[in-house]
């Protein structure tokens, strides 16, 4: 008997309460991430420092062999924390953290705004903290494939391709930088692009916000230090004050003359001021007074 | 009962959308009527815990509406007025999505979305994707959505627009089979009133922010008020003058027709004695089948 004939029928099991009710958002998320166009290659695209600077420690502990490619460039080959400092705050993977995000993150938020289908959310057993989680988690993702995952995974293999625990008993605090570093880069432009991505229900405007706010920070940066020679300036640009706190993580000089704090506090600010929005715009029902 | 709620207000600012709102609402179909602004949606938001009411208190299904929103959604289906889908999938991903957010288990979230979508008459398109859909598959995949759960009430908030009169009779023979045989609670939000006619028992309406009647429908319907149609020679204004003060509606439609709505107390009697007071001829009087129209545009005041 086909449903039609049958009716409707009741459902025998019994509705649980799921331990990470936002589970089923992150996995959806992930998987239409991957299902948009030309994502796949920007995504592997992204992977390709971690690519190089694998090969660069591969060189590194065969110097012998390679001297004759590596005749000027030795000192980039010295494998020490400043190593993974250069590839967790370099330009290219910041970059490509923002092309990633322009693709997974602006329609997150926005494109439940276009359709309204935050009420469909919010009509099952969903607390507002758990939307939120199952959204974030999809950059989190995204974010720990490009940071952390490959950080670990160089550092690993400094150890294998050198064959003793040397590199790890002189610096046994690497991997906690490394992962303390990943998670600030993550929970930051996880509010970043959660943040922008709730401000338009149009996911093309999002996505112009996210490139151009990270780029017109850098930019203004760069005017005013210009005009007025001071490195306090570097507070309005997000990428300024992400290298300023990931010198301190790997415990390395910081590339402005002003303290790392101020730029933790920028970073925190942005950081509460995006909670503080999406608490405001996330609602199951829009109310226009 | 499925629903009861005691003194219920809520405000948009200045603008009050619900006063002191009572009600107690029996299982099966109910039909909640009311224009636009009478605070359909806003009650229906907060029996869903959306918004927090400014005064009152109110249960569903036996949950308070304010500390057990959680327990209400579980068991609760909800479909929205207006157009709602999350864009770049099919319907078997979004329904099966739905009743995972819900608590069922992938694998049966799967199979039972395959089920509803049969159900609702969506199985040859389930596996296109929804921005494609039409507005009436799109009501459909609502309809699906809410049910796929299996919750043992439904909130429809206006089930059948946008639908073809086809699409309607179909919507509405569902709506009616899980709400009589199937034992599912339907609240039934609509400004179309047959369709309310056609599967609610019992019909709740609000003007205004209040409860304008509630009740069984053939009660309201038989009890509240008599419904007469006359023609008469000559207009006088002062017999509709007249009828008017012994609290008479009258309504005169556009082929001359009047209609006379008459608390059930009074009787038809006085018509014909203010009409010999005041030298009018009546020429046509009969007593008019009364419909929920009829009902909502006493209570309401409106055509």
């Amino acid at each position: 008997m086909s449903i039609k004939e049958r009716g409707y029928t009741h459902w025998d099991g019994k509705l649980k309460e799921s331990r990470f009710p936002w589970w089923p958002i992150s996995r959806l998320g992930i998987r239409l991430t991957f299902k948009k166009k030309f994502f796949k290659f920007f995504f592997f695209l992204s992977l390709s420092p971690a690519l190089a600077y694998l090969v660069g420690i591969y060189v590194s502990e065969r110097m012998e062999e390679f001297r004759f490619m590596v005749q000027e460039s030795v000192s980039f080959l010295q494998i020490n924390p400043n190593y993974f400092k250069s590839y967790l705050t370099g330009d290219f993977l910041y970059f490509m953290i923002i092309l990633i995000l322009v693709f997974a993150a602006s329609g997150l938020i926005s494109d439940d705004l276009r359709h309204n289908s935050l009420q469909l959310y919010f009509s099952r057993p969903l607390k507002k903290r758990d939307y939120f989680m199952g959204k974030s988690s999809v950059i989190v993702f995204f974010l720990f494939i490009l940071t952390m995952i490959p950080s670990l995974v160089l550092f690993l293999m400094k150890l294998i391709f050198s064959g003793s625990f040397k590199f790890f008993s002189t610096y046994p605090w690497l991997p906690l930088s490394i992962i303390g570093y990943s998670l600030l880069l993550t929970v930051f432009f996880s509010f970043y692009a959660l943040f922008l991505s709730s401000l338009s229900p149009n996911r093309r405007y999002v996505a112009v916000l996210i490139l151009g706010f990270y780029f017109f920070s850098d930019i203004l940066f760069g005017i005013f230090k210009g005009i007025f020679h001071s490195h306090y300036f570097s507070l309005l640009s997000i990428k300024s004050n992400l290298q300023q706190v990931g010198a301190l993580f790997f415990q390395q000089k910081t590339p402005y003359e002003i303290s790392w704090v101020f730029s933790l506090l920028v970073l925190l600010g942005v950081c509460v001021l995006s909670a503080l929005v999406l608490r405001k715009k996330v609602q199951g029902v829009r109310i226009i007074k | 009962m499925s629903v009861q709620v005691e003194d219920l207000s809520y405000s948009y600012g200045s603008l009050q959308a619900l006063k002191g709102v009572s009600l107690h609402l029996p299982p099966g179909a109910v039909g909640l009527l009311g224009p636009n602004g009478a605070g359909k949606s806003t009650l229906l938001r907060i029996l869903l815990g959306f918004l927090s009411p400014d005064k009152g208190e109110g249960k569903v299904l036996g949950y308070d509406i304010q500390n057990n929103q959680f327990m209400i959604r579980r068991f609760v289906g909800y479909m929205p007025e207006n157009d709602c889908i999350i864009p770049g999938m099919d319907a078997v991903t979004f329904t099966s999505f739905m009743a995972e957010l819900s608590g069922m288990p992938k694998q049966e979230a799967i199979k039972r979305a395959h089920e509803v979508l049969f159900y609702v008459g969506l199985e040859e398109s389930r596996y296109r994707n929804l921005e494609t859909y039409s507005g009436g598959m799109k009501q459909r995949l609502k309809l699906a959505q809410a049910l796929v759960h299996d919750p043992r009430l439904i909130f429809l908030d206006e089930p059948t627009s946008g639908l073809d009169p086809g699409g309607r009779k179909e919507i509405l023979k569902l709506i009616k089979e899980i709400s009589t045989e199937k034992n599912i609670q339907t609240l039934i939000s609509s400004h179309i009133l047959s369709d309310i006619e056609e599967v609610c028992s019992y019909v709740v309406i609000l003007n205004r922010g209040q409860l304008a009647a509630q009740g069984e429908m053939a009660n309201l319907k038989q009890l509240h008020y008599r419904l007469y149609e006359l023609k008469v020679k000559e207009s006088n204004p002062q017999f509709w003058q007249r009828l008017k003060e012994i609290d008479c509606r009258i309504e005169e439609t556009e082929e001359g027709l009047i209609k006379v709505y008459m608390s059930a107390g009074k009787s038809h009697q006085e018509i014909f004695k203010i009409a010999a007071e005041e030298g009018v001829q009546i020429r046509h009087f009969v007593k008019s089948q009364t419909r929920l129209e009829d009902l909502f545009a006493k209570v309401v005041g409106v055509d």
